[in-house]
């Protein structure tokens, strides 16, 4: 069985599998339904001020898994659903930054900086219509490239990399995250080495679980649900509710102002506007293929270079529309790409990365990493149908936001009216709810708020999250390819230096922290 | 106190961290070695990773202390009086809320059995309703609504009306559609 003949079975296991439907005589199926609620459901979340794609995607996962079980036909409704939420949430974030200054998530903060002003000139509609079309451009741009980058990635990474380049890439891949995410590279490392102890609780191989204190709960290791939520979602929830108990500010009253000119997108809106789509589309889509490195950044420096290209009337800043383009076509382009390192090396890069992992792991069945797209003469690979069916659903949804996104999240302006500080401790009780759902015990309550005070503390002494959810996640990988590496190599302990390629990945792994190092040290040197 | 003070303090507490680990929790509470002799091959044992990962932690954490004693004296506290006021008071709300949503509904099945319902241990009643909604209505709506009235310094009737809406729409949302889910604490029981 060829590649292209896996991308079949894929594209007709979306379309065909379970339906659940009809319309006009035509099966829908439950992949399809989960990909069309996830999207709209996603607009909704990313609408809302304070949440964001990773909130709904923790809520929704054991709510999901309940509904489909622990087998492999589960994957592609749930992976869908997933991948709506990812999509409808970038282009959701943009509605309360251009209608009311409040980006409601943290990419969305410097379509601000033009959006507002837009709509305070009356040109709201607009707005939104510059940057729904920017930001379905860059996603789908993004997408191309996962779609043509993942499979040869992974097939170059199967073919050339053994036990020890592989335990070589994934110490990179951990290096790298730590270093560039924050403003300390210490921090990041500290964070990760953090995490990865934290996995190494109540693991390992021998009968007796090490570091468990002799403790039953302790014995089969933290789940991982429980520390990653605790960490990401709580953590977030506890700083987030702070910051309001210590703002204690009113809500502003939120002075409308009425629509006026031409606020459609016309034809030659979308002539300015498509040079800082195409280049900001291209600077998301390599940002996002670096592990680590989030959509804020993508967003800044997509702004910062459309402002060196802008030659326009209306300069940036004060409303102009090629600001909105270069923002949300940045910083949606990071989301396709974050995808590549996570399908092809099995590394998340990012938040939204690492629910498609939580999910994969929950349910079982597929695996992601290089060996998803290894061919086996005369036979199919599962897993290959069920990465080509996840690229279907990212098709369609872009479909969906291509066709219904824009007219549905223009319709969501309204959710800027919900309190966040109610919000958000509704959000924490469905969290935990979630969390029991999936492990019907008090003590994985616990546990997640213990990882949640301890995601506050980290937010609150300025050190990632990230590389602490990451490190834990690729720890027990790790140790795996590490204990493999070892024996493959006949107990050889420079296996790590064994190879040219495993030394270049070490050797880059240290340059990236030496060089990061400095540059978080030159600030401190000024007076 | 300062921010830089607070970043020495976090060195020194993972550096602390870390030493503990290696000299003791790691002899202690691991049975196998960092390598193993097993049918005359070397492996590797289980104290290896979390050796390895110790031994980095105590390096990052003084490379981290030194570089923080470069740095410029900072002012701003990442975490202050207000900030432990805060926690204390969104923990005793998230306590409240677990353990009413914990002991409500045997208590009260304790307490009709007590005068003379006879209708059977929570355990049995677990997945009855009303029995089963009774703790997570109630701790829930203590939690979500005891953490609004932090955050907004007041106990506002309509944040108590949310809160109950809120904990009903998750009853709906987790429990109508699903014979096989309990709620919290019903698995416990």
């Amino acid at each position: 069985m060829g590649i292209l003949d896996h991308v079949w079975l894929g594209v007709v296991a979306v379309f065909t599998e379970a339906p659940v439907a009809s319309l006009f005589g035509v099966p829908i199926s439950i992949t399809v339904v989960m990909v069309v609620l996830g999207f709209l459901g996603g607009i909704v979340v990313g609408a809302a001020p304070g949440l964001g794609g990773p909130f709904a995607m923790a809520i929704s996962l054991p709510i999901l898994i309940t509904i489909f079980g622990f087998n492999p036909d589960a994957l592609l409704p749930v992976l869908g659903f997933m991948i709506g939420i990812m999509k409808g949430a970038t282009v959701g974030g943009a509605v309360p930054a251009i209608l009311f200054n409040t980006p409601g998530t943290p990419d969305s903060l410097m379509t601000t900086l033009d959006g507002f002003p837009m709509t305070k000139k009356g040109e709201a509609g607009k707005a939104l219509r510059v940057a729904h079309f920017s930001s379905a451009s860059g996603d789908t741009f993004s997408d191309l490239v996962l779609f043509t980058c993942a499979p040869f990635l992974a097939i170059a990474v199967e073919a050339y990399l053994d036990f020890p380049e592989k335990a070589a890439l994934i110490v990179l891949s951990l290096a790298f995250i730590s270093a560039v995410v924050g403003d300390s590279v210490w921090k990041g490392l500290l964070s990760a080495l953090f995490g990865m102890f934290v996995a190494y609780i109540g693991t390992g191989e021998d009968t007796h679980p090490r570091l468990s204190f002799g403790s039953d709960a302790l014995a089969g290791g933290l789940p991982l649900i429980g520390v990653v939520l605790g960490v990401l979602i709580l953590g977030e929830v506890f700083k987030a509710l702070e910051d309001m108990w210590r703002e204690k500010r009113a809500t502003d009253a939120i002075a409308a102002t009425p629509p006026s000119g031409d606020n459609r997108l016309r034809l030659r809106d979308i002539r300015r506007i498509a040079p800082f789509v195409g280049i900001s589309a291209a600077i998301g889509t390599m940002i996002g293929a670096l592990p680590g490195i989030g959509s804020t950044l993508a967003a800044t420096l997509g702004y910062a270079t459309g402002r060196k290209l802008h030659k326009g009337d209306v300069p940036f800043g004060e409303g102009t529309p090629e600001g909105v383009a270069a923002t949300e076509a940045a910083n949606s382009a990071v989301s396709g790409a974050n995808l590549i390192p996570v399908l092809s090396l099995g590394i998340p890069g990012n938040v939204a990365a690492v629910f498609i992992i939580l999910a994969t792991e929950t349910i079982s069945g597929f695996n992601p990493g290089p060996a998803v797209f290894r061919l086996v003469p005369d036979q199919i690979n599962s897993e290959m149908v069920i990465a080509f069916g996840l690229f279907t659903t990212m098709v369609l949804a872009n479909l969906l936001n291509w066709t219904i996104g824009g007219a549905f999240m223009r319709s969501m302006g309204v959710m800027v009216r919900i309190p966040k500080q109610r919000l958000l401790p509704i959000v924490l009780l469905l969290t935990l709810t979630a969390i029991y759902v999936q492990r019907p015990e008090m003590l994985a309550i616990y546990i997640a708020l213990f990882f949640g005070f301890v995601g506050y503390l980290l937010r609150k002494l300025n050190f990632s999250v990230l590389p602490f959810v990451i490190g834990f996640i690729l720890a027990n990988n790790l140790e795996e390819a590490v204990r493999q590496a070892f024996s493959a190599t006949g107990s050889d302990p420079w296996f790590l230096f064994s190879s040219p390629i495993s030394i270049a990945f070490m050797a880059i792994a240290t340059l990236v922290v030496v060089f990061f190092a400095r540059g978080s040290r030159k600030p401190a040197r000024k007076p | 106190m300062r921010a830089d003070l607070w970043s020495l303090g976090v060195a020194a507490v993972v550096a602390v961290f870390a030493l503990a680990t290696l000299l003791f929790w790691i002899p202690a509470d691991i049975e196998t070695g960092v390598v193993e002799t097993f049918r005359r091959r070397v492996i590797i044992g289980d104290a290896l990773a979390p050796t390895v990962v110790a031994i980095a932690m105590l390096a990052v954490a003084g490379l981290f202390g030194v570089t923080e004693l470069l740095r410029p004296r900072r002012e701003s506290a990442p975490f202050d009086r207000q900030s432990a006021l805060f926690i204390v008071r969104v923990a005793a709300a998230i306590g409240a809320g677990l353990a009413l949503m914990v002991y409500t509904g045997p208590l009260t099945v304790d307490a009709i059995n007590a005068l003379g319902g006879e209708i059977g241990s929570y355990r049995q009643l677990r997945d009855t309703v009303p029995y089963k909604y009774l703790g997570y209505l109630a701790g829930g709506t203590v939690m979500v609504g005891g953490i609004v009235a932090v955050v907004e310094q007041r106990l506002a009737r309509s944040a108590a009306v949310a809160a109950v809406l809120a904990v009903l729409v998750h009853i709906v949302l987790y429990d109508l559609p699903f014979d096989d889910v309990l709620l919290p604490p019903n698995g416990d029981q």
